[in-house]
């Protein structure tokens, strides 16, 4: 199969992936709390009643800006897979998430902008990796594609031991997962009503949990970039770092934006910095 | 097909209440009657909800409260009254303050019995209110 | 050819002598629209002559050299320095114009200054096509602006003296200087430039003379002043050395010996010329002039020609330790320039930052000294100085209109002001959103730091990562708030109606200009920017940007995005009233029901991430690390050899 067709693939596959890992979730989350928690299906469930209710437009702009939000979270996953450079995709990844917080901020209400600025915050807390952590990969395997750093007989993970520990963190952020869910208030948790899907109704909560589920898988093939010496491998690890994740956001309330952006700051600087720093001094 | 059916979610308004019917509706999210079995979810956001579970009754403050969250709310959608000053007024029905109960300011579809309600009949409520929301929708599609 | 360059440099003169006589709007409009018709139409006509070729030398007709007309013209500026210096109480800056003017009379005197060769005069190149284009049609369309800008201006500040006169002619001026500057290849004359340059800058800083401007225009001169020193002092150092003074076989190759001094002290000059820490605080003060100054010093003139010494040295400086050092102030300045952007609350001065830190990325390109680098930093002067110019028109624009310069208070943009954010949004899309512009000149640079060995090339990363993630944030604030929706009344709606139309004019085509660019991206640089970068570099064949048609038709799609939603959003009717406020109802002017009766409004304001990262100090930080750096590169450059 030639890179394109992973990429069409992906706006079809990843939603079902990511909707899958969304009832998953619920389910292990309701496990955990003694409870049996709802069918594995129920996202798709949700997201079809979404669809099917009215949508309430408080202003013109924020359909469309949740629809580019929805378009290039798709397209990172398209880009990545069909062979664009590593790094350039981390600027793409940054800009759909962008786009949410735009919709977001447009509302002019007030949950809806505390949630949209919180949104910038995590967004300023967890880029800083992705753009290192692409950049590492891309110094690691002398590759600069998806397919490229696959076929490299490097050993990622074992020489990016720094990123992986920063990754699991940064993913927090990025799953929305407590202590770092800052900003939206996933369903069990409602600080600040729904933090920036408070004024969004009916097909435009779909649009973000759509993205939601893309997002999901982009950060399940990063995973597979890190693994990169076998795919089903990196599935694994994604399957542990995604339960470790479900673990913490139980047993842990949510942190203040402050506490986020310095610690993900500096897990980012000590353990990948730290890590990006050794290579390049090792491979002289 | 409908997925109301399957992903009711809901928002609790807690208006003039002795807090008894609140902690009986918080009782249905807990292990014990696990009402997320259902896709029920509790949102706290009338843009998300489509029943707008209401306990206690409404008085001269929180009228407007309980038009502006019932205006909020995306069609389809229905009301529960739940519990005796939901439904009439309740004990409370000759304070001087109460206007009775929640029908006084917005239509309600389904009323649920009990001083406090048990959190089986507010199950059973919910379950009648998605009832009410499916009709609903297929009026309006 | 020549006479074309000619005209660029001379006719500006002549239009602003012309203008300092003329105090009449009714007259001097009329001027400056065909004057800078004129320049904007012998530009490209320059660059049309030029073809697409590599460098061309040429001197002036019948091998006229300078010679005694430079030192003229130095002692002309000098005494303008200390006449002006003296008479507002200031000593530094005549004293460091008269030590640059020692310097340039003792190698006269002593016969020591070489001789310029009369056929090599000036250098044109694609670099120099590039400068041209963008003073030329930029910097003109600045002047355009400023004629409805400056009306309003003054009408809304009664207090400040209108000179009109003086403010257009020196515009001009500077024009003229810019074009010297980017095309002068004997490195006297292109001091004199220079020195121009600085002096224009400097009047236009303290063009309202409150005792503010006055102490930021000296501010200004100073800095500059001490670059233009050592620019003179890298002339003398060349000057005993019998190298000669013509600039393009100077940067041919990687320098060593007193070349490297020079080419040390040369960038010390591009360095402050370009606003980079520790120099940076003299473009800040250049925010509280009226905004056509601000544009034009951001955009197209000034710091641009800074970053251009920069870009030239670069084959010199290429794999020296001194090139390294000269990233290192780059990359320091955007860092620490972006970490103090988030917490400002000022748009004008958000816009500064953003600058300095974009030319930093310039200067951090340009002292790696690399082909691909060369090529990073000429794409941002091209997209920087496109959406850099419109941005700032936009926000004087703004400016003038809701008499505000706060961030916070541009909130609901687009429903007040619907047309000027469509313009606002073209503008950031240009500088930030597009993944090409400035986004793909971050990609490509962190690509290129990739190679650099050692410890440096992590630290470049590090930078790079943590600096665009910070950039990213204030440019969100800043969307936020122009996106942001409300209802309005009539009177609202009539205030965009009293913009005038040599506003719209000028910041539409910049409007237009940065999409354009944007989409033809991959013609200038296959056709321009590439060759230049080879030619630079006497570097083989490479291609620097892969963009399959597809691709592009996406990232097209993403700058014309926000434009085109302002566009069509901006004439919806919706309910503003209906969003969630906990059950209490508010009404569309965002005025909502209090707990105890009575009713508040609700304002909504940006985080400026007080608590976690102080801006004025980060800002002190920053201009001791860079300035040490700065003193080590000098250092290095005059021991080392
Ligand atoms: S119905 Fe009874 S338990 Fe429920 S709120 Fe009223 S008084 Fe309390």
């Amino acid at each position: 199969m030639t890179p394109a067709v992973y990429g069409v693939l992906f706006v079809f596959l990843a939603p079902v992936f990511g909707g899958l890992l969304a009832g998953v979730d619920r389910r292990v989350s309701a496990r955990m709390q003694g409870r049996i928690g709802p069918p594995l299906l129920q996202p798709f469930y949700d997201l079809g009643k979404l669809l099917q209710k009215q949508a309430r437009q408080v202003n013109p702009v924020v359909e469309p800006l949740l629809l580019g939000h929805v378009f290039f979270m798709a397209v990172s996953g398209v880009l990545l897979l069909s062979g664009t450079d590593l790094i350039f995709i981390a600027f793409v990844f940054a800009l759909a998430a962008l786009f949410l917080v735009l919709a977001a901020g447009s509302v002019n209400s007030p949950y809806s902008f505390a949630g949209a600025e919180r949104e910038l915050v995590v967004l300023l807390a967890s880029e800083p990796f992705f753009i290192l952590m692409m950049a590492a990969i891309c110094k690691v395997t002398g590759a600069s594609t998806y397919a490229g750093v696959l076929a490299s007989p490097q050993l990622v993970a074992v020489q990016l031991p720094g990123v992986l520990l920063a990754f699991l963190l940064v993913a927090t952020i990025k799953l929305r997962k407590s202590p770092f869910d800052i900003s939206t208030s996933h369903h069990p948790h409602q600080e600040l009503v729904s933090g920036l899907t408070t004024d969004m109704s009916g097909r435009m909560l779909a649009y973000v949990e759509l993205a939601h589920w893309y997002e999901s898988a982009l950060l399940c093939a990063f995973m597979v970039l890190l693994f990169n010496w076998s795919v089903p491998l990196g599935l694994l690890a994604f399957a542990i770092a995604y339960a470790l994740e479900v673990l913490v956001d139980n047993s842990t309330s949510r942190a203040k934006w402050q506490l986020v952006l310095r610690s993900t700051w500096a897990a980012t600087l000590v353990f990948s910095g730290g890590n990006v720093l050794a290579l390049f001094l090792l491979s002289r | 097909m409908s997925f109301f059916s399957r992903s009711p979610w809901i928002l609790h308004y807690d208006g003039s209440s002795c807090n008894g019917c609140d902690i009986e509706v918080l009782a249905c999210l807990t292990p014990l009657y696990d009402v997320e079995r259902f896709g029920v979810l509790n949102t706290g956001n009338p843009k998300h909800a489509d029943i707008l579970l209401v306990t206690g009754s409404v008085n001269e403050r929180n009228i407007e409260i309980v038009e502006n969250l019932y205006r909020q709310m995306p069609d389809p959608k229905v009301v529960v009254a739940v519990g005796a000053c939901a439904c009439s007024g309740g004990i409370f029905a000759r304070a001087y303050n109460i206007q009775g109960g929640i029908d006084k300011v917005i239509p309600v579809d389904v009323y649920v019995p009990g001083c406090a309600a048990r959190p089986e009949s507010i199950i059973d409520g919910v379950v009648q209110g998605i009832a009410a929301l499916e009709a609903k929708r297929k009026k309006t599609a | 050819m020549t006479s074309l360059i000619a005209f660029l440099i001379a006719f500006p003169i002549v239009v602003g002598t012309i203008l300092l006589l003329i105090t009449r709007a009714s007259i001097r409009n009329p001027i400056v629209l065909v004057a800078s018709a004129a320049i904007a139409a012998a530009s490209v006509a320059t660059v049309v002559t030029f073809g697409n070729g590599d460098g061309v030398f040429f001197g002036l007709p019948g091998g006229i050299v300078p010679g005694q007309a430079l030192l003229a013209a130095e002692i002309a500026i000098t005494a303008l320095i200390v006449v002006i210096g003296l008479m507002n109480r200031r000593i530094l800056a005549p004293i460091m114009a008269i030590a640059q003017l020692a310097i340039a009379l003792f190698l006269e005197v002593t016969g020591r200054m070489p001789e310029a060769d009369p056929q090599r005069l000036f250098w044109f190149d694609r670099l120099s096509m590039v400068m041209i284009l963008v003073i030329g049609l930029i910097g003109t369309l600045i002047c355009v602006n400023a004629i409805g800008y400056m009306h309003d201006y003054h009408r809304s500040n009664p207090m400040i003296k209108g000179r009109r006169n003086v403010f257009f002619s020196i515009l001009f001026i500077f024009l003229a200087g810019m074009f010297g500057l980017v095309v002068s290849n004997y490195l006297p004359m292109m001091l004199v430039f220079w020195e121009i340059t600085t002096v224009c800058s400097f009047l236009l800083i303290g063009y309202t003379r409150t005792p503010e401007t006055i102490g930021y225009a000296f501010k200004a001169l100073n800095m500059n002043l001490l670059g233009g020193l050592g620019f003179g002092l890298a002339i003398a150092l060349l000057a005993d050395q019998h190298l000669g003074l013509d600039f393009a076989k100077l940067m041919a190759g990687p320098a060593s010996g007193t070349l490297l001094a020079a080419v040390a002290l040369l960038a010390f000059a591009g360095i402050t010329k370009s606003a980079q820490m520790p120099f940076s605080s003299w473009l800040i003060g250049a925010m509280y002039a009226p905004s056509p100054t601000s544009a034009l010093l951001h955009s197209s003139t000034m710091v641009k020609a800074g970053v251009f010494l920069l870009l030239r040295l670069s084959p010199a400086m290429s794999g020296s330790t001194v090139g390294y050092l000269v990233t290192f102030v780059g990359l320091g300045t955007f860092l620490f320039v972006s970490l103090v952007a988030v917490t400002e609350q000022n748009t004008k001065k958000v816009l500064a930052y953003s600058t300095i830190g974009s030319l930093g990325l310039i200067v951090g390109c340009a002292g790696i000294g690399t082909p691909e680098l060369a090529w990073v930093g000429v794409m941002i002067i091209i997209f920087h100085a496109l959406a850099k110019g419109l941005l700032f028109l936009v926000v004087g624009t703004i400016e003038n209109r809701l008499y505000t310069k706060d961030m916070e208070n541009f909130d609901t943009l687009l429903s007040r002001l619907p047309r000027v954010s469509v313009l606002a949004l073209a503008g950031i899309a240009g500088m930030f959103i597009a993944p090409f512009g400035i986004v793909v000149a971050k990609w490509a640079a962190i690509r290129a730091f990739l190679l650099v060995p050692g410890g440096q090339g992590a630290v470049m990363i590090l930078i790079m990562a943590f600096g665009s993630s910070l950039t990213l944030f204030y440019w969100g604030k800043l969307l936020i708030k122009v996106l942001s929706m409300r209802s309005i009344s009539d009177y609202e709606r009539s205030i965009e109606r009293r913009i005038s139309r040599y506003e719209w004019f000028t910041e539409g085509a910049l409007a237009v200009g940065v999409i354009a660019v944007t989409a033809s991206i991959g013609l200038i640089s296959d056709r321009v920017v590439g060759p230049y970068a080879l030619s630079a570099f006497a570097a083989g064949p490479q291609t620097f940007l892969n963009i399959e048609p597809a691709m592009l038709v996406v990232m097209l799609a993403a700058v014309l995005f926000l434009p085109l939603l302002a566009v069509w959003a901006s004439t919806r009717k919706f309910d503003a009233a209906d969003f969630y406020t906990s059950g209490r109802s508010a009404n569309a002017s965002h005025v909502m029901g209090a707990a105890l009766g009575g009713s508040k409004s609700v304002t909504l304001r940006n985080y400026y991430l007080e608590g976690v990262i102080n801006g004025a100090m980060m800002f002190r930080v920053g201009t001791l690390a860079c300035g040490a750096i700065l003193i080590a590169m000098v250092t290095v450059g005059m021991v080392v050899r």
